[in-house]
């Protein structure tokens, strides 16, 4: 709502109102739109008043809809010039500077009776290229339609792509808002209304505007809190709060006549669901089915006490898993002996690691067989004399025989047979010690392991909170869809859900009122009449002639609370 | 140019992103019965699963996709019109959903219910609780299950 003084408000209630009003044109090489808002410009406004006729002004909520046809309300000055004297002829017109292209125009309303430094700006806006003009035959004076389209319209807001520095986890929405309006709209504090405090503050670690036109990017960080961007009549950046959980901004009070009260005709679908898509700030573990994430192999020996067997979940390293086990698809004591251990461990999410453990017996084994193997090889075998009884002869000793015999060392295998043999007693002990280490050999092989578990990886949720009426089949669903990265959290996200949704809903029950101009009023208030309807203004429109008090008529839908 | 060239190119102008969850195995699959490609069914949260859509191109982060791997989708002209182009950094989540009712000028909540699943393997407890008559050893070791937000289990997934 706009704040009036009290001798306009006093004079706005006194009849007979004197309303009155002035045009004001600006050369845009000599101030900045910035200065001129803000009261710092060095130039006298040229007052086109007194050429202009059937002025013509309305506001409207940007991309709001209460017409029929579903068209959007805009915001709008418009008059007819009418220049006798040729001084704003485009080529030689003295004060042709005052229309050219991006003149700020602006429009002064209040009372005759009030001083003008009381009244208030209701429109501030530019001229977009040349201004058309047509001769007219009968007189010869220059006459021009000027339209003069709202800040919001400009090329710069709507088309150039920016992209705005990143905003860490814990940022004010509001700081933010002001930032980028400072930097790539070039907006003062004063020309900014917005409060620097939305009551929401950023969830994600980076938040970044990126290759967006500047105002969709207002629009979609406003829309995080429920707001609507627009300008005002003093060409301020405000914004429309589609909260209607909350009393009315004026009461229209007695002195306002109205004409009408009229339900204009809605014909388009009423939008009954709003899902709001977020991502959610915090990373989430995201499970794969359980499967063979690597396998390994070896092949063991004596000396080899410790096989490390490294196992990636994939070629690049990077993929994770959790829950990971060894299946043992062939292992080192698949022989006669149990010659060593074998063990699986996770060193980390990415990979796990085999061990393969030889038995400390099997090398000290081994080399005490080898070592007793080769002693043996040393040890000659002993032959003696033997002593032999014959019966009725006596006894005599019979000396080795160059082929063998008798002898020490060894193990008659049967003494009393002829041509009976022996077998060396350091050959038996070298077969054992031969066996031993061809047993060790034969239980020492390859091993073949499989790693099997869970893979994940983590991903951020794309989460959704929905707003709909109850009972709603789902052929009957008119849906409406809000992406929103800044939001993080479904306590944000329900709130921007149901609230967009009362917001449609009070929309489809557009209401149009007519009615003494009220300079107090502004798109995006709640106006109460007096037996207590109340409405959300979307748009107002009136036509200005001098002397008369306008009629505005208001546009907008019926408020809806809890 | 035909009607269906100028739809399919409509279509493919369109080019609108989505991101889906990983619903079944890798199959093989012919969207004109002549050449094969890579296909799998993907959940986009819609309750209907897509089905046959096909994997673009050669994707190598695909090796490692599996079911519940999300994967990001570009609109085309084949099968469902949908194909995986790859990886997401994004999943499906939940839903909350507020039901809310209009009477004349007040706005009433009613209810509130939360939509999508979770899919997560089963734990040892639950390997023994939901196989069919119950008991371990009804279930393998790994097989994945739909849980709601509250960790209600509703159903196994098939892999």
């Amino acid at each position: 709502m706009r704040t009036l003084t009290s001798s306009l408000e006093t004079a706005q209630a006194t009849f007979p109102r004197q309303p009155a009003y002035k045009i004001l044109a600006f050369d845009p090489t000599i101030d900045s739109m910035s200065a001129i808002i803000n009261g710092e410009y060095t130039q006298i406004p040229l007052d086109l008043t007194p050429y202009a006729t059937d002025v013509q002004w309305s506001s409207g909520a940007p991309g709001v809809s209460t017409t029929a046809t579903g068209g959007t309300n805009t915001s709008e000055l418009k008059f007819t010039l009418i220049d006798p004297l040729g001084v704003f002829n485009p080529d030689s017109g003295s004060l042709a500077n005052f229309l050219q292209d991006r003149a700020i125009i602006r429009l002064l309303e209040g009372d005759a009776r009030v001083d003008e430094a009381d009244w208030v700006y209701t429109f501030t806006g530019l001229i977009h290229g040349q201004v058309g003009w047509v001769k007219q035959r009968d007189n010869l004076t220059l006459q021009s339609t000027v339209t003069v389209f709202p800040r919001e319209a400009a090329h710069s807001m709507t088309k150039q792509l920016i992209t705005s520095s990143q905003y860490t986890v814990g940022t004010e929405l509001g700081v933010m808002l002001q930032d980028i309006c400072s930097t790539f709209i070039g907006l003062t504090p004063y020309e900014y209304r917005i409060p620097q405090v939305l009551g929401l503050q950023l969830l994600h670690q980076t938040n970044q505007i990126s290759q967006m036109a500047p105002w969709d990017a207002i629009t979609a960080i406003l829309q995080t809190v429920n707001r609507i961007p627009y300008f005002d009549g003093e060409g301020r950046l405000y914004d429309i709060n589609t909260n209607l959980q909350r009393p009315p901004d004026r009461i229209l009070p007695d002195y306002v006549r109205i004409y009408d009260y009229e339900f204009p005709e809605q014909n388009q679908d009423t939008v009954n669901k709003v899902v709001v898509t977020f991502i959610d700030s915090n990373l989430t573990e995201v499970d794969s089915p359980l499967q063979k994430l690597g396998d390994a192999q070896c092949t063991t020996g004596f000396f080899s006490m410790h096989e490390k067997l490294r196992c990636w979940w994939s070629q690049d390293h990077t993929q994770r898993a959790k829950n990971t086990y060894m299946k043992v698809i062939k292992s080192v004591n698949s022989g006669l002996l149990p010659v060593g251990s074998e063990r699986y461990s996770e060193e980390d999410e990415f990979h796990g690691q085999i061990d393969v453990d030889i038995a400390v017996w099997v090398p000290m084994l081994a080399i005490t067989l080898e070592i007793t193997y080769a002693a043996l090889a040393l040890s000659p075998d002993m032959t003696t004399p033997t002593e032999v009884e014959c019966p009725g002869i006596g006894t005599f000793l019979v000396q080795p025989s160059p082929f063998g015999g008798p002898v020490e060392g060894l193990i008659t295998v049967n003494p009393l047979a002829v041509g009976q043999w022996t077998i060396s007693v350091g050959r038996i002990v070298q077969t054992a010690c031969m066996i031993g280490i061809a047993i060790i050999m034969m239980s020492m092989s390859s091993c073949q392991y499989e790693v099997w578990g869970i893979p994940f990886t983590y991903a951020y949720l794309q989460e959704q909170s929905t707003a709909m009426q109850d009972n709603l089949q789902y052929y009957d669903e008119v849906e409406e869809d809000i992406t929103c990265n800044f939001l993080g959290s479904y306590a944000q996200a329900d709130v921007v859900a149901l609230t967009e949704l009362i917001w449609q809903k009070s929309l489809s029950y557009p209401r149009r009122l007519q009615c003494d101009e009220d300079l107090a009023l502004e798109v995006g208030d709640i106006v109460a009449l007096p037996d207590g309807r109340e409405l959300v203004i979307t748009g107002m429109s009136k036509t200005l002639k001098r002397g008369e008090i306008p009629i505005v008529q208001i546009d907008g839908g019926k408020v809806m609370s809890y | 140019m035909s009607l269906r060239r100028i739809i399919n190119w409509a279509i493919l102008q369109a080019n609108t992103g989505i991101t889906g969850v990983v619903a079944s195995s890798f199959y093989r699959y012919s969207p004109d019965g002549t050449t094969w490609v890579w296909a799998c069914d993907v959940d986009i949260g819609q309750g209907q699963v897509l089905q046959n859509v096909p994997v673009h191109a050669i994707n190598f982060d695909l090796i490692y996709a599996q079911q519940g791997q999300a994967v990001a989708l570009v609109r085309t002209n084949v099968g469902c019109g949908y194909a995986i182009v790859g990886l997401s950094s994004t999943s499906l989540g939940f839903g909350h959903v507020t039901y809310v009712t209009f009477v004349d000028q007040t706005v009433a909540i009613v209810r509130d219910a939360w939509t999508g699943v979770l899919m997560r393997p089963l734990t040892y407890g639950e390997l023994g609780e939901y196989g069919v008559g119950g008991g371990y050893g009804r279930l393998p070791y790994g097989i994945q299950g739909n849980f709601s937000k509250d960790g209600a289990f509703i159903s196994l997934v098939a892999s």
